[in-house]
């Protein structure tokens, strides 16, 4: 679409018409017996002539940069490259350069998640016989990606740090909820404290009286709701009521502290898939040959903020000229 | 007889040097003037005086009374020449066919001649120049230097702005109650103008009014070009274009314009030449003058 902007470029013949002096008056001979002849309209001549040439220029070269701004266009300058996400371990990508033979190719870091879109949208810029390395710990898309260039992805699955998550427990049944934190394997790791501070995610309520009003948590495990009225009407989601009160969520249910594993494994097991995201799943390494698909339309054009320098330098540039000539 | 050419007029500007060769080609003593050269009609003796030119001693009558004695020549010169030279801007037309030459120029050679064999003839003569609305006026005298003041001021003017009105013309033309030859060059395209009226006037005032009407050949044939765009020099505003479909109607308005003139000169006995730019000046002079003649 935006290609069709090029189409203007005849808008550069404007100036051009503008700046040649159209009409010159023929010079006219003294005739002394001009008076025997009927009077006639002066002839005029088209004479191309140029006036303020600098000017014109400018002109010409504003209007061809506001088109080319337009048209957004986008020059294949990326020969070879090796795209690393961030946070690759640089002794295993330096190896895989080399294995490659991509030695001599640019290096391009991107963040992981964003690495194959971003080549993708960007790929008019990668010269046609480019190839493309891509290394780091990149997630799998959802569907097969296509490239018009030859790509190879290679990838190294970080070892997975669990993640850690600060649980507040109050109340006589403590050690039941411990034992139920402790449970909890995978990437999560529960840290439970006595007291909620900054960083509690989770407060686990197991008494009759209300908490202080300040003290707050994303969400909450009530054993008891008579101290939150919020909880009285709530909607009950497979056999978990819940509401949002200025403290955080509230999650509330008759059968807690879990009393067989299986009603444990399912309660962290809801927690987890509703408030944290999955963990990415590691792509594996593959080849992909280029296809001739259709460019992806987005792609933006890395020229277009020196265009509009450009624009601007030479708008002034022509403002100041005008100016000058009328002096 | 080798006449002058008149493309000799555009190669110099010395107008002595024209003058001598026109004349030479023309022979003495073609102007019927009325009046004697000095010497010619004798009137008295009397004493030679230191001073006197020996040619004008009578030597037969040394011989008999051995004294020296002058004869006095009658010198009763009652006719003055005047030279009217019309320096409008319109005279300024050049000829197409010879470069370097326009009217002007061969009114002013045509004048000068003139004034030239007034001069060998013992004439007073005076000239009067219209240019630019003013009336420049020479005062007659005899001798080589007023022909060389003449001549002077023939070669100063030039050809610019309108003819003077009639109050300019009627206080310029300050001629003398005694019979008087009037030369007068002109274009006379302005037809009837102060100009045509004054000088009808001094023929009706029983002076010798003689015209000569310089035209170009091109002038006369409608021989101009279609490419360029003309201007009238003496007329404000517009532009004309002269091509084969408009040259028949340029001759017809011409030809109506001149026989108005020829018609009014000839109505007032006034002697009319045609002169065109590219005749040899010689030619014209000798009609001019021998028109004068005849009369």
């Amino acid at each position: 679409m935006n290609s069709l902007w090029w189409l203007a470029l005849p808008t550069l013949l404007l100036p051009i018409w503008w700046h040649r002096k159209k009409r010159v008056q023929v010079a006219a001979e003294p005739m002394a017996t001009a008076r025997f002849l009927p009077r006639t309209e002066p002839r005029q001549m088209r004479v191309w002539r140029w006036a303020d040439v600098i000017l014109m220029i400018l002109r010409c070269l504003l209007l061809a940069c506001l088109i080319a701004w337009l048209a957004n266009p986008v020059l294949p300058w990326r020969g070879n490259t090796v795209v690393v996400a961030e946070g690759t371990d640089a002794r295993w990508a330096e190896q895989q350069v080399q294995a490659a033979g991509f030695k001599d190719a640019a290096r391009l870091s991107l963040p992981a998640a964003r690495a194959l879109a971003w080549v993708r949208s960007h790929e008019r810029e990668w010269k046609p016989d480019a190839r493309l390395l891509v290394l780091g710990d990149i997630p799998m898309p959802a569907t097969p990606p296509q490239f018009r260039h030859a790509l190879d992805l290679r990838t190294l699955a970080k070892p997975s740090v669990p993640g850690e998550v600060h649980v507040a427990v109050a109340g006589e049944r403590a050690g039941e909820w411990r034992r139920m934190f402790a449970a909890l394997n995978g990437p999560l790791r529960a840290v439970v404290e006595e007291a909620p501070g900054a960083k509690t995610e989770l407060i686990v309520w197991d008494q009759l009286e209300a908490p202080p009003a300040s003290m707050r948590a994303p969400l909450w495990w009530v054993a008891d709701a008579s101290a939150f009225p919020e909880l009285a009407k709530a909607p009950t989601v497979d056999g978990i009521r819940y509401a949002d009160s200025a403290r955080g969520r509230l999650w509330t249910s008759d059968a807690w502290p879990p009393s067989d594993p299986a009603a444990a494994r399912r309660l962290l097991e809801t927690w987890r898939s509703l408030h944290y995201a999955p963990l990415p799943y590691t792509a594996p390494s593959q080849s992909f040959a280029a296809s001739p698909t259709p460019a992806a339309m987005h792609a933006d054009g890395a020229l277009r903020g020196f265009l509009m320098w450009a624009l601007v330098a030479l708008f002034a540039l022509e403002r100041m000229v005008t100016h000058a000539r009328r002096r | 007889m080798a006449s002058v050419s008149s493309a000799l007029i555009a190669h110099t500007t010395n107008l002595d040097l024209v003058i001598r060769h026109v004349l030479a080609g023309l022979g003495q003593g073609i102007h019927a003037g009325r009046e004697r050269g000095s010497g010619v009609e004798f009137s008295e003796y009397r004493a030679y005086a230191p001073g006197d030119e020996w040619r004008r001693v009578d030597w037969k009558l040394l011989a008999r009374a051995d004294r020296y004695y002058v004869r006095e020549a009658e010198r009763d010169s009652h006719v003055a020449l005047w030279l009217v030279l019309d320096a409008s801007a319109s005279m300024m037309e050049p000829s197409r066919s010879i470069p370097g030459l326009d009217k002007l120029a061969y009114a002013r050679t045509l004048l000068a001649c003139v004034a030239a064999i007034a001069q060998r003839q013992g004439d007073a003569f005076g000239l009067v120049v219209l240019s630019g609305g003013r009336v420049q006026f020479t005062p007659a005298a005899r001798g080589p230097r007023q022909l060389q003041r003449v001549l002077a001021r023939l070669n100063a003017a030039r050809a610019e702005g309108e003819l003077p009105d009639a109050a300019a013309l009627k206080s310029g033309l300050r001629f003398a109650g005694a019979p008087s030859l009037v030369f007068a060059a002109s274009d006379f395209l302005d037809f009837p103008s102060p100009l045509s009226e004054a000088l009808l006037r001094l023929r009706h005032m029983r002076h010798d009014v003689r015209l000569a009407c310089i035209q170009t050949e091109a002038e006369c044939t409608g021989g101009f070009d279609a490419d360029p765009a003309y201007r009238d020099p003496e007329r404000e505003g517009g532009v004309f274009r002269f091509g084969a479909d408009l040259r028949e109607g340029y001759l017809r308005n011409r030809e109506a314009h001149f026989a108005t003139v020829t018609a009014a000169c000839r109505a007032a006995d006034v002697p009319l030449v045609d002169a065109r730019i590219e005749q040899a000046p010689g030619d014209v002079l000798r009609m001019w003058l021998r028109q004068a003649g005849r009369r």
